[in-house]
């Protein structure tokens, strides 16, 4: 018995002193977690993607315009991949690969859309945003895209708004789809999310920077959960 | 400083087991092996038979003109087979609510996938050995993707990881490959996010509470240990 309080006294002495100095190293990065944690939980993930931000057109495809059929657009373009019939904005639109290349053709007059002029990429975003602001650039970026574009959607139009957020459109210029978008809450996800996972470039989870200090914090929880034991659950021990 | 230290303490009954399972289960997506947790270890990418004979070939236009109105129709390859699949209700993404039909491309004919189909698309895209032990369909929420919406497919092979492939009902398309190691991950990120009804989201009440303090205990902590550094207690041990 008296054994038994010694060594429990020791326990909590030891915690003590390891949970203070590991909280030394260690409370600047708890606060980071916590913070980005609190960030990530509270703001919905459906609106961190921007989902608010589109209206997700359900314009059905108006039959009478679909004056080219399949068999043109094999004759004219050859051997044909990844083909649709849809809708651009009001226009019944044929969407195809041939090759390398990627086409937009107007199903009631074969006229060849893309790639779009930002003319239509602008009117193609407005068509789709929800918001009411006003267009305040658009960008054609062919190359070398921002984080938060996928380089597999190149060639494509960046439109911006100027309303709260900052958001923008992302519109291919080969397809006429709105491919992505974005606002300032995304981009800040982002931050956040490197910092919740301590990689500031790639956002790899996996990083040794991490490993180390999830290890130690580990021990420092691990100390404080024992600290908890002593001092609130239990706390008749002799401290002073 | 007295109130810090007595939130501090309370505030580590409130979270601190959470606080662990947090600590401890993204310690595991550290070290987890981020090929093996995909759930592709037996998935292979189906070789397409894309060629089309264009004098059997029905026009879109043919379709849509017998079918309810649609949002788009797409030409896509089933079994090596050309179908036309028309899309009615579109979700923003695919795993979102759609609605679906399917037209055989040369006989015009709707067509709902069979069990046999299924079963045939699913052994496209695996690679692995065993055999196919079970079909279902899944009409409600499933364990193993969380977020698609739409009724799927379930095929389930009898291989030592218990992979289990999904393809939508409506549309054909491959949702995904799952199995054993896949789903150990899962089990940890269902910690992690507290995700205990398979919502698959972090934005959930139970989340936002103990998210909300820890924040502070977290807070509290920090305060201590500038007080601490303050007052001169790190300068020895």
């Amino acid at each position: 018995m008296k054994n038994n309080n010694k060594r429990a006294f020791h326990l909590e002495k030891r915690s003590r002193t390891f949970h203070k100095w590991c909280m030394l190293f260690l409370s600047v990065q708890f606060m980071i977690w916590s913070v980005t944690g609190v960030y990530m939980v509270f703001f919905d993930i459906d609106y961190i993607h921007g989902d608010s931000l589109v209206k997700n057109q359900q314009n059905t495809i108006p039959l009478q315009q679909v004056q080219v059929s399949v068999k043109d657009l094999h004759q004219q373009y050859g051997e044909i991949e990844s083909l649709s019939l849809g809708v651009f904005i009001d226009k019944a639109v044929y969407r195809f690969q041939s090759g390398e290349r990627f086409y937009l053709v107007d199903a009631r007059t074969g006229k060849l859309l893309s790639p779009l002029d930002e003319h239509a990429a602008i009117y193609r975003a407005k068509h789709e945003y929800t918001g009411t602001g006003n267009v305040v650039s658009a960008q054609l970026i062919e190359q070398n895209p921002p984080f938060e574009l996928s380089p597999k959607r190149l060639p494509a139009w960046r439109v911006d708004f100027d309303d709260f957020g900052a958001p923008a459109l992302y519109v291919s210029a080969l397809s006429g789809e709105v491919v992505t978008k974005r606002h300032e809450w995304w981009r800040l996800f982002d931050w956040v999310f490197r910092f919740h996972v301590m990689d500031y470039q790639d956002s790899d989870v996996g990083n040794k920077l991490l490993f180390w200090v999830a290890l130690f914090a580990i021990t420092g929880g691990v100390s404080g959960l024992i600290l908890t034991y002593f001092r609130v659950l239990k706390p008749q021990g002799v401290h002073k | 400083m007295k109130w810090v230290r007595w939130s501090h303490k309370w505030l580590s009954i409130v979270v601190g087991l959470q606080l662990l399972i947090w600590l401890v289960s993204g310690f595991y997506f550290n070290l987890m092996d981020h090929e093996k947790v995909g759930g592709n270890q037996y998935r292979q990418t189906p070789i397409q038979q894309s060629s089309i004979n264009y004098t059997q070939l029905l026009e879109a236009k043919h379709i849509l003109a017998q079918a309810e109105p649609a949002i788009s129709i797409e030409l896509i390859h089933l079994l090596g087979r050309p179908y036309y699949l028309l899309n009615h209700h579109k979700g923003l993404y695919p795993h979102f609510k759609n609605r679906y039909s399917l037209y055989d491309a040369y006989q015009g004919e709707l067509t709902e996938l069979s069990e046999e189909m299924v079963k045939a698309l699913a052994l496209q895209t695996y690679n692995g050995s065993g055999k196919v032990a079970s079909v279902k369909l899944l009409t409600g929420p499933i364990d193993d993707f969380a977020k698609q919406k739409n009724a799927t497919w379930q095929v389930n092979f009898d291989n030592q990881v218990n992979t289990s492939v999904y393809v939508e009902a409506g549309s054909g398309r491959i949702v995904g490959h799952s199995d054993d190691d896949k789903r150990f991950a899962d089990f940890f990120f269902m910690l992690h996010f507290m995700d205990y009804g398979g919502q698959g989201s972090f934005n959930n009440p139970q989340m936002m509470f103990f998210a909300f303090f820890t924040f502070w205990l977290s807070l509290t902590g920090f305060i201590w240990t500038v007080h601490l550094a303050k007052r001169g207690h790190y300068k020895r041990l």
